[in-house]
């Protein structure tokens, strides 16, 4: 009795981690290709269901290799696979920027460490918190001007569109 | 013979670091800066060299010369976040990294959901605040978000929320009278409005009445209204049940003008009920002697 009453602890302790924390991780076989962490730990006020963070964890995937496409090859329209709203219109700026000068950047995906921190009530925002790593290499023409291997830390908001989420916020912080 | 060839080779280095040092460009910038700021820049040296930008939003080339004074414009350093500047001179490069923090805040984006709303229930009105610098960088500083809401001339309800990485939020109860509740997120000077559409709740004290008329049960109900004494919109179905020996007859009616009104098939023992949605009202027995 003594031991069926310990399982049964022992069961809703490990059901009760389960339920609160959650890492999903999106790797070089999803969608993108981009490696993304995903963990719900903390996050609200709205539980996150397991269909939503699987969806943010690929589309957030997305979004970066829109980035990283765009970016290399000056498409501003590559930006729309992910981006909305704010995230895509400075993007799109960066990338005039680099058209007019003759520039390119080059992101080398090494994968994201995504924390989401708040999930809005009604569940059409998430807000995430980003660890990055990433070797960014600026080209003028083809000479590369320079290279860097970093951790980048960013915050983004993801909003719900017609048919995936997509990042309307991309901020880097400190 | 040896001593000479060493000053020679001291001589020819001290030449090289001398014609090295005026040429490198030495980049002071400083560490952090506010979005929307001019900077500038004194690179050292002299000659021509090339100026590289590059920020979240902004990428920029030019052409400078060393010695002389260089400014970068606040609107080319309006998004949040690290840049890099960096100096080509020749074979000779320096790099420096600055942050740019979001500026004071300016605007916000409110979400207020859903925009209609039954009367006098609790947390159903959740209220969302992101806040934004004028450049639309998202404000990660803790910043007070006044969320209101009001009907009509009634006392408005409260509630101030400091917001965590940019995001405020809050969950209302909706008042007790129906009409057309201003939902207000305020930062600063920053006011942005909602309009959350208040109706009243399910009927309360569903009542009606019941009359024969010619070869008909006329019936119809008393004013419609909610617990709190809203009238139940116009166009909400109202179902009358009547039951018999024949079996039984329903009618869906309109509320039109608050009450809703039915002709029900006449017979000489009939029990007729009322119902809207999930609440039952009265039930009249008809005949029978009852």
């Amino acid at each position: 009795m003594n031991r069926l009453a310990c399982f049964a602890a022992a069961l809703v302790v490990v059901a009760g981690y389960i339920a609160c924390s959650r890492v999903l991780a999106a790797g070089p076989g999803s969608d993108s290709g981009i490696q993304v962490q995903f963990s719900d730990e903390g996050a609200g006020p709205r539980e996150i269901e397991d269909a939503t963070a699987a969806a943010v964890t690929r589309d957030y995937g997305i979004a970066w290799k829109s980035v990283e496409t765009a970016l290399s090859d000056n498409r501003t329209e590559a930006l729309d696979a992910g981006l909305i709203g704010f995230a895509r219109d400075r993007m799109a700026n960066r990338i005039g920027d680099q058209k007019r000068s003759g520039m390119h950047t080059r992101y080398v995906d090494h994968g994201h460490k995504v924390q989401a921190t708040f999930y809005s009530p009604e569940g059409s925002t998430i807000q995430l918190r980003d660890v990055a790593n990433v070797e960014v290499q600026v080209f003028d023409g083809d000479k590369i001007v320079s290279s860097e291997n970093m951790t980048r830390s960013y915050i983004a908001l993801m909003t719900v569109t017609e048919d995936r989420w997509k990042v309307r916020v991309l901020q880097e912080v400190q | 013979m040896i001593r000479k060839f060493l000053l020679a080779t001291a001589f020819v280095l001290v030449c090289w670091f001398a014609v090295y040092a005026a040429n490198a460009a030495d980049l002071q910038v400083p560490q952090q800066m506010t979005a929307g700021t001019d900077l500038t820049l004194h690179p050292s040296g002299s000659g021509k060299a090339t100026l590289y930008l590059t920020g979240p939003d902004h990428v920029e080339k030019r052409g400078i010369r060393l010695g002389e004074e260089v400014t970068i414009s606040g609107s080319a350093l309006k998004a949040s976040g690290y840049y890099q500047v960096m100096i080509k001179s020749g074979s000779d490069q320096s790099a420096s990294r600055f942050f740019v923090s979001p500026a004071e805040p300016a605007n916000e984006n409110f979400l207020a959901r859903p925009s209609r709303v039954p009367v006098a229930k609790n947390d159903v009105i959740s209220g969302v605040a992101f806040v934004f610098d004028k450049y639309r960088n998202l404000v990660l500083a803790p910043v007070p978000v006044k969320f209101s809401l009001t009907v009509g001339d009634t006392a408005p309800m409260t509630r101030t929320e400091t917001t965590k990485n940019g995001v405020a939020w809050v969950k209302l109860g909706s008042a007790r009278k129906a009409g057309a509740a201003q939902f207000v997120a305020k930062v600063d000077d920053a006011e942005v409005r909602r309009v959350v559409q208040q109706v009243a709740s399910d009927p309360c004290n569903l009542r009606m009445k019941a009359e024969r008329r010619d070869k008909n049960i006329f019936v119809e109900t008393d004013p419609v209204r909610d617990c709190t004494g809203n009238p139940v919109p116009d166009g909400t179905i109202v179902t009358f049940t009547e039951v018999d020996s024949n079996g039984r007859s329903t009618v869906d009616a309109r509320i039109k003008r608050g009450i809703a009104q039915a002709q029900l098939p006449a017979s000489d023992n009939a029990t007729i009920s009322v119902a809207s949605g999930v609440v039952l009202g009265n039930e009249i027995h008809l005949g029978g002697g009852r």
